[in-house]
């Protein structure tokens, strides 16, 4: 007999997320046959930032997300730089690289370490003490001297992520929230101190990453194989392309491009759509591309369930982040699956932190930084660019030299979508299909293909979950018959 | 259980030798921690991006984060921390809501509209139902960062989920201690716990109850920026120059916090950090200002200062 259970709210994760899931006998084994991802907060960010200073868009966006603002930060310059018609200095495109790259640092530890590895190891007499007590312990979980490893390394992961951001202040002024980041370059000069400084912290942070982050993940990785089979998806990848390696814009370190059907293919950010089929918007929201995307709210409407867009490309369902990145440039082949993403987001941190190394040798001390620019009348800009977990654009119009449309599509908008017009589920949702949870009162499983995806539901911006909810609900894990 | 705390006070006293804990105020700290149970966290978020808590975990100069989890105090409920997700972590939290005497931290904004449906904290308890549930057993209330002081960006015009900061939802509260900025700095939460730890009550605070330790003094009296150029002032023509960059739009003249002599992202116990918004001449945005982000934006604008009716000369 199926079973719904509804986990909200979903722990170490960045965001509010509730997932619910069906589970029945399959083949004798107890597995989820269906599941909904949906989102409990909605701030307006889009509606906040129209008839504002085009120039404030880097500092506004940031505040989306504390996890990801320096992509946010990223996105909107690369929309303002292009409305307004400019590049930044080689300097400029260079320290924008190492302080994002700091932050994807930052963010791919934390995950790893403290969103995720809980969902894997008995802490049982390692950390004894709230909020790591109550805790899930499963048969499955990692124990002993494993156990103790993995707990060691969670509390040098807090020092490592924390020199991270202190390594990304170096350049952009402070972290969380970046004040450097402006149209037309970065604010903060090249000094050989500066670039000592910052190298002195990406030596310690790469021999972390070295000799413990990878190491880790392939313990990890060697005591979960089932998990390189759960948590597939919807087997399509997409990235729009992170690090630009010159002026051209069109040569990056992680280029974009897709992976459709099981065939790679090239990425064109023109068949991005968004579908409202099950979401909360009226019909007209739907059926339109982010640059003339629109957001009008219909909480009454029939078959929804999430005020999720659902994003697609030609009409197919993508999975962003680590994975789709390593995937399309050929540089991860093992396979599509919860582990996947796990191993194949450690392997990119390493290789964006090598990459910085050779970046701090390009710094050019006292060159220019920025490029002075003006506010035009009138302008429409576009920034593509990357968060840790997957690709991000920002879109907007300009008119009279303030903002009149700014759209934000973000990677957990794709990655936790709901159903679209063709009943295609979201790639979270679709990776949870088939996962098999042996103990309903500790869905352990459903945690760790969900953290796989790196969730950040700030992000999401479009998300509310208004639906008149019961109110006094004690028991949240809900047995019911579906 | 609780392995040691003899790294907290390590820190304390580094601190107090960089004059920021007196030595009276350590001998009570030590008391305090040697007692059992150390202070107790309820840490909820609303309507926010979780920076604050993000950069909570860039905590050094008075404790590291695990010296504070493992060894000082007891947070009970913190979402992205917790082990356990959906009913293990709500009862967790009402259970630790049921007995008194707890540190209520408040992150993000608490909307309003709609019933305060646009943020849940879990089924059926909305953000601002949970601030009234939680507020009722607690000791001292945080609002932690922009949001939850006073709305911040998420309560930005035209507001459009009516969100509001603690302060506006629970009137003149005497236990609420509002620790602003985008995000807020970890010294000043931490600081302010060793503050309630040491003395048991609220810290001296301004107007806007923020504790005068960390936001009496003004940005701009303390700027390197300014002091350099002071007798022959230079202002910035661009960002990324050198000079005062009031005329570029920075705020540091309408804004009070020690920011250029605390810095940001510190390396070790007792330091300063390494860099922060003016430091790396970009201006700054007055984010521990009541009325940020609408009453500092344009950010890279120079803005007349409200109350003198009209644009300021850039001297003083």
């Amino acid at each position: 007999m199926a079973t719904t259970i509804t986990i909200d709210p979903i722990t170490r994760i960045e965001g509010h997320l509730e997932i619910e899931v069906t589970i029945d006998d399959v083949n004798r084994q107890q597995q989820i046959v269906d599941a909904k991802s949906g989102g409990t907060m909605f701030r307006g960010f889009e509606i906040i930032l129209a008839g504002r200073d085009p120039r404030d868009a880097a500092q506004y966006t940031q505040r989306i997300c504390g996890v990801c603002p320096v992509s946010h930060a990223l996105a909107a310059c690369l929309n303002l730089d292009n409305a307004f018609g400019i590049a930044p200095p080689d300097n400029g495109r260079i320290l924008r690289n190492l302080v994002l790259g700091a932050n994807f640092i930052q963010s791919h530890i934390l995950h790893f370490y403290h969103l995720s590895v809980l969902d894997y190891v008995d802490t049982t007499g390692l950390l004894d003490m709230s909020p790591w007590t109550p805790r899930y312990v499963t048969a499955d979980m990692a124990t002993g001297s494993t156990a103790s490893t993995l707990v060691g390394n969670y509390v040098a992961a807090l020092a490592m992520r924390r020199k991270s951001h202190q390594m990304g202040a170096v350049f952009g002024g402070k972290l969380p929230c970046t004040g450097s980041f402006v149209v037309g370059g970065c604010t903060e000069v090249v000094t050989a101190e500066k670039v000592a400084d910052f190298r002195s912290l990406l030596t310690e942070l790469r021999s972390f990453i070295d000799n413990t982050y990878l190491s880790d993940a392939s313990t990890l990785a060697s005591l979960f194989p089932s998990y390189y089979t759960l948590g597939v998806g919807s087997g399509n990848l997409l990235a729009f392309g992170v690090f630009d390696l010159d002026g051209s814009g069109t040569h990056k370190l992680l280029d974009g491009g897709r992976y459709t059907d099981g065939a790679p293919a090239a990425f064109n950010p023109a068949e991005i759509t968004e579908y409202v089929t099950h979401s909360w918007y009226t019909p007209e929201c739907g059926n339109k591309h982010p640059s003339v995307g629109e957001t009008v709210p219909d909480p009454d409407k029939a078959d929804a369930y999430t005020w999720l867009k659902a994003p697609r490309y030609l009409n197919k369902v993508h999975e962003l982040g680590p994975l789709a990145r390593m995937w399309v440039n050929g540089e991860y082949t093992n396979g599509i699956s919860a582990m996947d993403r796990i191993v194949a987001r450690a392997q990119e941190t390493k290789k964006i932190a090598d990459a910085m190394d050779g970046w701090l040798d390009e710094l050019v001390p006292g060159a220019p930084v920025y490029q002075q620019s003006t506010i035009p009348e009138q302008a429409t800009g576009v920034g593509l660019t990357e968060a840790p977990r997957g690709g991000l654009g920002h879109w907007m119009d300009i008119d009279n030299s303030v903002i009149t449309r700014y759209q934000v599509i973000t990677p957990t908008a794709w990655n936790a979508s709901p159903r679209d017009h063709l009943e295609q589920m979201g790639p979270v949702e679709a990776a949870l299909v088939g996962v098999p949870v042996a103990d309903l009162n500790q869905p352990v499983e459903v945690l760790r293909v969900v953290h796989s995806f790196d969730p950040c539901l700030a992000c999401a911006v479009h998300m509310v979950r208004p639906g008149d909810r019961a109110r006094g609900t004690k028991v949240l894990i809900h047995p019911g018959i579906a | 259980m609780r392995i040691s705390r003899r790294g907290f006070l390590k820190a304390a006293a580094t601190a107090a030798a960089s004059g920021k804990l007196t030595p009276a105020a350590l001998c009570k700290l030590g008391d305090a921690l040697r007692a059992e149970g150390g202070p107790r966290v309820i840490w909820l978020q609303g309507a926010g991006c979780d920076g604050c808590a993000i950069s909570f975990l860039n905590s050094i100069h008075y404790a590291t984060v695990d010296d504070l989890l493992v060894n000082t105090l007891d947070v009970e409920f913190q979402s992205n921390l917790q082990a356990v997700a959906g009913d293990l972590a709500v009862s967790a939290a009402e259970a630790a809501g049921a007995v008194p005497g707890y540190v209520l931290v408040v992150e993000g904004s608490i909307p309003t509209g709609a019933s305060g449906r646009y943020s849940y904290l879990w089924p059926g308890m909305t953000t601002h139902d949970g601030l009234l549930a939680f507020e009722q057993n607690a000791g001292f209330i945080l609002a932690l960062g922009a949001c939850a002081s006073y709305g911040g960006t998420s309560a930005g015009a035209p507001n459009p989920t009516e969100a509001k900061g603690v302060g506006e939802i629970l009137g003149s509260d005497p236990r609420l201690i509002n620790l602003p900025g985008c995000p807020s700095h970890p010294d000043w939460l931490v600081g302010t716990i060793v503050y309630l730890i040491t003395n048991g009550h609220v810290p001296p605070l301004d107007a806007h109850r923020r504790p005068l330790q960390f936001f009496s003094e003004r940005i701009h009296d303390n700027c390197f920026k300014r002091r350099k150029y002071c007798g022959d002032p230079i202002f910035a023509d661009h960002l990324s120059d050198v000079g005062c960059m009031e005329l570029l739009g920075c705020k540091g003249k309408h804004t009070h916090s020690d920011c250029p002599i605390r810095k940001w992202n510190s390396d070790a116990a007792g330091e300063y950090g390494v860099n922060w918004c003016i430091g790396a001449r970009s201006p700054c945005l007055g984010c521990v200002n009541p009325d940020f982000p609408d009453g500092m934006s344009p950010f890279y604008e120079y803005l007349p200062e409200p109350d003198k009716g009209g644009r300021m000369k850039p001297e003083d």
